[in-house]
Order: C-alpha cells, then structure tokens, then sequence
C-alpha cells in the first residue's frame, strides 16, 4: 500500500488483546516497575485498588497489533505492498480508565489527514485516530498516530 | 516512608538527572520481536536502506526512558500513574551502543480536584551522548503525572 492508496475517514479494527496478571507483570518488571504494575498485594492498597496495566504496555499492544493486521493483509494478498513505516512521534496519548487483568481490548485506527512531507518528498505523513476499547465498548486509551509512508513510485502500478 | 517525594516537593523549573543507560542490540531486538517487529529493528541488514541500520522502537525508547524515570524519580516519590502522554517526538535514529541519558525538567504543578492529590506536568528528554562531549536530544515526551500530597497524607 503507497501512500495514495489510503483511505481517509475509515475506521481499522486492527485487532484485540487481552491483558493477564502475568503478561502485566512482565511487561511493567521490565519498563515500568512502579507497586500498582508488579505487585498485587501493593496494588491492592493502591488508588487503582489492584493490578493495572502500564500505560506504555496499552500503548505498545497498539504497535504490535498494527504491525499483525498490516502483514497480515499482505500475506492473504490483500495489499500488493509491503510498506516500511516511519515514524515522527505521536501525540494526546489518553489513558482514561485503568487496564486491568483479564480486560481485552479492541484497538481501532481511522486516518484523518495526509500531508506533505517536504523533507522527505517520496514520503506522505498519515494521521490517524486510535482507540482502544473494552468489553462493554468503553474507550479505554486513545492517541493520534503520525506516520510516514512511502509515495507510489512513478510508474508503479 | 516520610523520605519520599510528595507533590508539594516538586516546583517549575526543577531539572531532575535520571541516569544513564547503554542500549544493546539484543535488548533492541528483544523489544521489537514482542512488540514492534518491522524489518528496521530486527534485521540489521534490512535496516540499511530504511534508517541506515539497526535501530530501537520508538515504543521501546518510551519505555526505556519509563524505566529510567522509576529507577531514577518516581521509584522514590508518592507516584500515583499518569492520565496521559501530550507529545512524543521521535528525533533520530538511536542504535545499539548508543550511550542515552535522560533528564526530566518540571514545566508545571497544579493541584487536582480530587482530595490528596497533585498534578505535575513534565518534560522528559533523552539524549545521546556524542564524542565531542556533546549531547544531542534523540527522543522527548510531555506528560502529566500525579502525586500524593504529603499534608493530609499521614
């Protein structure tokens, strides 16, 4: 997929994840070992009156999900390319209700907006609004993605 | 657990020192199999043309930089966890062997509606270290964070 071949406006499920004590605790032992992510005994006197997930752990389940659903559609030949991604940062990253185990979440991706890149012109810059969402459909995290995808080279079909 | 950091002990313009770390290529690679495994951060060889070689995540720089912020402050202050991340620039490639240090300077305090707790709103900045002894900033997020008040917190 090139950077023409995008749609605006339409909404992704990129796929769904269900958060467990266990993979919490790993992820949070690693990159984030603060008592509310690690320790349920802890949690449990914590504000969050138990285990919850890191919000950096929500937010790198997106990624890897992306990543699923994209070579996925290009693998069942639902997309002729294979398009690297770049990307520049993202930004209004929300963590609005505590993840906590036993959760899945269904993350979505709707583009919004494609502009310009001038520094890298054989590039486009997407934006896009991301959500994810549990069981009952409640809006768990959001954020807005911006990257950069590769323009359809001349004379490629 | 009197010694630990409580919002009142945090004021604009503070500049904390969070560390230093030296990123490896297994840690790299370990990151992106789990969460990101696009050719870039996996395959140096298929990383040459793209970012002109192996190089980490942005999502594992973040949370790189999440474990340098524990170890480094919250892991000693009444942290209470963040409603949010405003901006997350990805500046440069970083790559193993990279020297990356991390600094969090305070832009803002302001108490919260909700009894016992405060808001501080940081800017946190991870640089590389450069032979010329200079330090260039590859990776920075604003975020929010919330911590006990220390009065009223007996």
């Amino acid at each position: 997929m090139w950077f023409e071949d995008v749609p605006l406006g339409e909404k992704t499920i990129l796929g769904s994840y269900t958060f467990t004590e266990e993979n919490i605790i790993a992820f949070a032992r690693k990159y984030d070992p603060q008592p509310f992510h690690i320790d349920r005994q802890a949690a449990a006197r914590s504000i969050y009156g138990g285990l919850i997930a890191s919000g950096w752990h929500t937010a790198a389940v997106w990624m890897k999900l992306m990543i699923a659903y994209r070579y996925g559609r290009v693998a069942a030949g639902e997309e002729r390319t294979q398009a690297n991604y770049v990307s520049p940062g993202v930004r209004d990253m929300r963590w609005l209700k505590p993840v906590k185990p036993g959760m899945t979440l269904t993350y979505t991706n709707e583009t919004f907006a494609k502009r310009d890149w001038p520094t890298l012109p054989q590039f486009g810059l997407l934006e896009g609004k991301n959500e994810a969402r549990d069981q009952e459909g409640t809006l768990v995290y959001s954020f807005i993605n911006r990257v950069l995808i590769a323009r359809r080279p001349a004379g490629s079909p | 657990m009197t010694d630990l950091l409580h919002f009142e002990d945090f004021a604009a313009g503070q500049v904390y020192a969070l560390g230093t770390h030296v990123l490896t290529a297994d840690e790299i690679v370990e990151f992106a199999q789990q969460f990101d495994p696009q050719p870039q951060h996996l395959d140096p060889a298929a990383a040459k043309d793209l970012l002109g070689g192996l190089a980490a995540s942005g999502w594992h720089l973040c949370a790189l930089a999440m474990r340098m912020i524990v170890d480094g402050l919250f892991g000693r202050a009444a942290s209470l966890g963040a409603p949010g991340v405003e901006d997350v620039q990805w500046r440069k490639p970083v790559r193993a062997g990279d020297r990356l240090s991390l600094d969090a300077e305070v832009l803002e305090t302001r108490p919260s509606s909700r009894a016992g707790r405060g808001y501080v709103r940081f800017r946190f900045s991870m640089r590389r270290a450069n032979e010329g002894g200079n330090a260039e900033r590859v990776m920075m997020f604003v975020s929010t964070a919330m911590f006990a008040l220390r009065k009223g917190n007996a």
